[in-house]
């Protein structure tokens, strides 16, 4: 039965369309997050509207390959010019860029790569092992656990993403107030829409998501303007690559890797944690265990395979809560699912029992994609590095126009446009504001789940002692509360410390 | 440490201070809006008819969402006014947000002309506005002169026509054709 699942998807995935299709998209996603300033999330976000024309598997193989791709093109200008192409390359600029510095651009970027595809193959392999035993337990969770833990989920979104509990909160509450906007869940009666055929049918998700997270980050992107975005380019004409001995030094640090990949995995499928926390704790992990500490930051090997091993590695760990429990573990999964559900298809427990072939497709696809990623990288990496050059003139307003494309192909409905441009005003006063934007999201696309599972478990007597009297929805309330009381507690600490608060913005 | 040195510090410092103290009002105003809104729509949820068939209707989620919401911001507000009075930049509020505002000028005009491109799409159609849309961002963006002038041009054509016939040709979406074109 697995097996025969597999094969299915796997099937799917080696038709000859769908690999050049996940090609493209592995370019695409690499050359968008060279580009300073341009995350995966938007990448992803763009990709969709094209993918709505194929099939499932195919639309999310797609997807599946601009993600690994572009969780990899970070690391090009992170290398070359200190500026780390998304968060999740962050720690990569530690060592990569003084090792680009001192004269080895190339072995640099080539550790990275490698590092990278090491990481997601470790992260698939995770789960592969680790989403179908978790989906059968799940499907024995009923509404009251479910309900539980969709709020655990919001609560540690909100403790982990961002620099403050209480915006986080806030975020994720306004998320799942805005998926209240429309007709119920259960009964399809028309809530808070003032009688505007605008908000009749709802807010939808995909909508949310471009106008929160990318039309955000391009008004945020002509913020800084008229301070110059000229770097002084690290791009030397010649660059040796060192492929094959670079891997060979790759895989001489096993520890390291497979450290830094299980720390990717780990914070992938918390909910909300992605790579841009990923790539620090596993720089970190590798710091405070190797024999040469003092040498992190000064272009060691260690700190680079330890960022994009961790950052790449997240990408299978954030599947396995979607996959197994239809709870995306990041702002980009919950585009994947969005993907899937626009197909009809309902992301849950039930997913590898009711579409094996879809969720071992997906399996497959991600392994295909990091080995896409890895000969694009090795054949072509010269050209990408001119991607850093284009200037912000031509690609913000670009990649404006895409996003209404965007928002417009899911329904062909002008009237979406205006609650792309409404949204979008909302999501950039947010991030101005320090409000972290993927507790929205994901309480944007968990909302209607939280309410048909709260009305479910309530529908018999309307007892609201049964989530804590029952084991499994305790303990995930004690959770909860337990992640609120030590995000607190972490707050009041650094206080103490009267360390000034840093007004960074958050993104994945 | 020289007199200098500590003199340009204690500069910093106190500059990092005030944009910190105008960031906190800029929140605090948003706690405001975002905690009224969210008590007028929890109000609002609870005229909901209730349901014959369970004990939660339609409008119990929305109000016991929204109503989290409105305590959430108020008790971030309070927070807010504490920490404005000890940077000691209660007095201020008007000037602090107008200085948050003008920061994000440009911010602000890009997406006042998506604003007015959006509003013009179904009239104009895809080709005509984006073409106009993509001239004046880029324009804004990179300044006026000869050169910026000729590489927004062609920006703009092929990411304007190009693009309608890309999603047209090979994705089979049809991007809106304009009421002026129609027929």
């Amino acid at each position: 039965m697995m097996l025969d699942a597999f094969l299915a998807g796997a099937h799917q995935v080696f038709a000859f369309d769908t690999l050049i299709y996940m090609l493209i998209g592995s370019i695409a996603g690499i050359i968008a997050a060279a580009i300073p300033g341009f995350t995966v999330t938007m990448a992803i976000i763009l990709t969709l509207p094209l993918t709505f024309s194929m099939g499932p598997l195919q639309g999310v193989s797609v997807m599946l390959s601009v993600y690994v791709g572009g969780y990899t093109g970070g690391l090009i200008s992170a290398a070359l010019l200190g500026i780390p192409g998304t968060p999740s390359s962050v720690a990569t600029t530690f060592d990569a860029y003084p090792m680009a510095r001192g004269g080895e651009p190339g072995r640099a970027l080539s550790l990275g790569v490698w590092s990278s595809f090491f990481g997601t193959v470790i992260s698939t392999i995770v789960l592969i092992l680790a989403a179908p035993p978790l989906a059968m337990i799940a499907v024995k969770l009923g509404p009251w656990e479910y309900f539980s833990l969709i709020v655990f989920a919001l609560t540690i979104v909100a403790s982990l993403v961002g620099n403050s509990l209480m915006r986080g909160l806030i975020a994720g509450v306004i998320g799942l107030g805005l998926a209240t906007i429309g007709p119920d869940p259960m009964m399809g009666q028309p809530r808070l829409t003032f009688e505007s055929s605008i908000l009749l049918p709802g807010l939808p998700f995909l909508v949310v998501l471009i106008g929160i997270f990318a039309i955000s980050q391009l008004m945020g992107e002509v913020e800084d303007h008229g301070k110059g975005n000229s770097s002084d380019a690290l791009i030397p004409d010649v660059i040796e690559f060192k492929t094959w001995s670079v891997m060979r030094e790759v895989l001489m640090h096993p520890v390291n890797l497979v450290r830094s990949s299980l720390v990717g995995v780990f914070i992938g499928a918390l909910p909300g944690a992605g790579g841009s926390i990923a790539n620090l704790l596993a720089y970190d992990q590798a710091k405070r265990s190797s024999k040469n500490p003092e040498e992190f930051g000064k272009g060691t090997p260690d700190g680079v395979i330890a960022s994009e091993a961790g950052n790449s590695a997240t990408a299978g760990g954030g599947l396995i809560p979607m996959i197994a429990l239809g709870i995306p573990g990041s702002a980009v999964d919950a585009i994947l699912m969005a993907a899937l559900m626009v197909h009809g298809i309902s992301v849950g427990p039930r997913l590898i029992m009711d579409n094996a072939d879809l969720a071992y497709g997906m399996f497959v696809a991600m392994v295909v994609s990091s080995l896409m990623m890895l000969v694009v990288c090795v054949l072509s990496m010269r050209l990408f590095l001119r991607v850093t050059d284009i200037p912000k003139q031509f690609i913000v307003p670009t990649v404006m126009i895409c996003c209404v494309i965007g928002a417009f192909a899911l329904n062909n409905r002008v009237t979406d446009l205006y609650l792309l441009g409404a949204i979008g005003l909302v999501g950039y006063g947010l991030k101005s504001l320090d409000y972290p934007l993927a507790p929205l999201v994901l309480g944007v696309i968990l909302g209607p789940i939280a309410e048909t599972n709260l009305r479910r478990a309530l529908m018999s007597d309307g007892d609201w002692t049964v989530f804590f009297t029952r084991p499994i929805s305790a303990v995930l309330l004690a959770a909860a509360l337990l992640s609120v009381i030590f995000s607190v507690r972490s707050v009041l600490k650094m206080r103490k410390k009267d360390r000034p608060a840093t007004d960074e913005q958050d993104g994945d | 440490m020289s007199q200098s040195t500590a003199k340009a510090a204690a500069a910093d410092a106190s500059a990092s201070a005030a944009l910190r103290a105008r960031s906190e009002v800029a929140r605090l105003i948003s706690y405001i809006v975002i905690g009224s809104g969210a008590a007028f729509l929890s109000l609002r949820a609870s005229t909901l008819p209730t349901s014959r068939w369970e004990p939660l209707g339609a409008g119990s989620f929305p109000e016991l969402v929204f109503g989290v919401l409105a305590v959430l911001c108020l008790t971030a507000a309070v927070r807010a006014v504490i920490d404005i009075r000890k940077a000691g930049g209660a007095n201020r509020l008007g000037t602090s947000f107008a200085k948050w505002l003008v920061a994000r000028r440009y911010s602000f005009a890009l997406f006042g002309l998506l604003v007015v491109y959006l509003a013009l799409l179904p009239l104009g159609g895809f080709s005509l506005t984006t073409f106009v849309f993509l001239l004046i961002a880029q324009l804004m963006i990179a300044g006026i002169s000869k050169k910026t002038l000729i590489q927004s041009l062609i920006a703009a054509m092929i990411f304007s026509v190009g693009l309608n016939m890309l999603f047209a040709e090979v994705f089979n979406v049809f991007l809106p054709r304009g009421v002026l074109f129609a027929g």
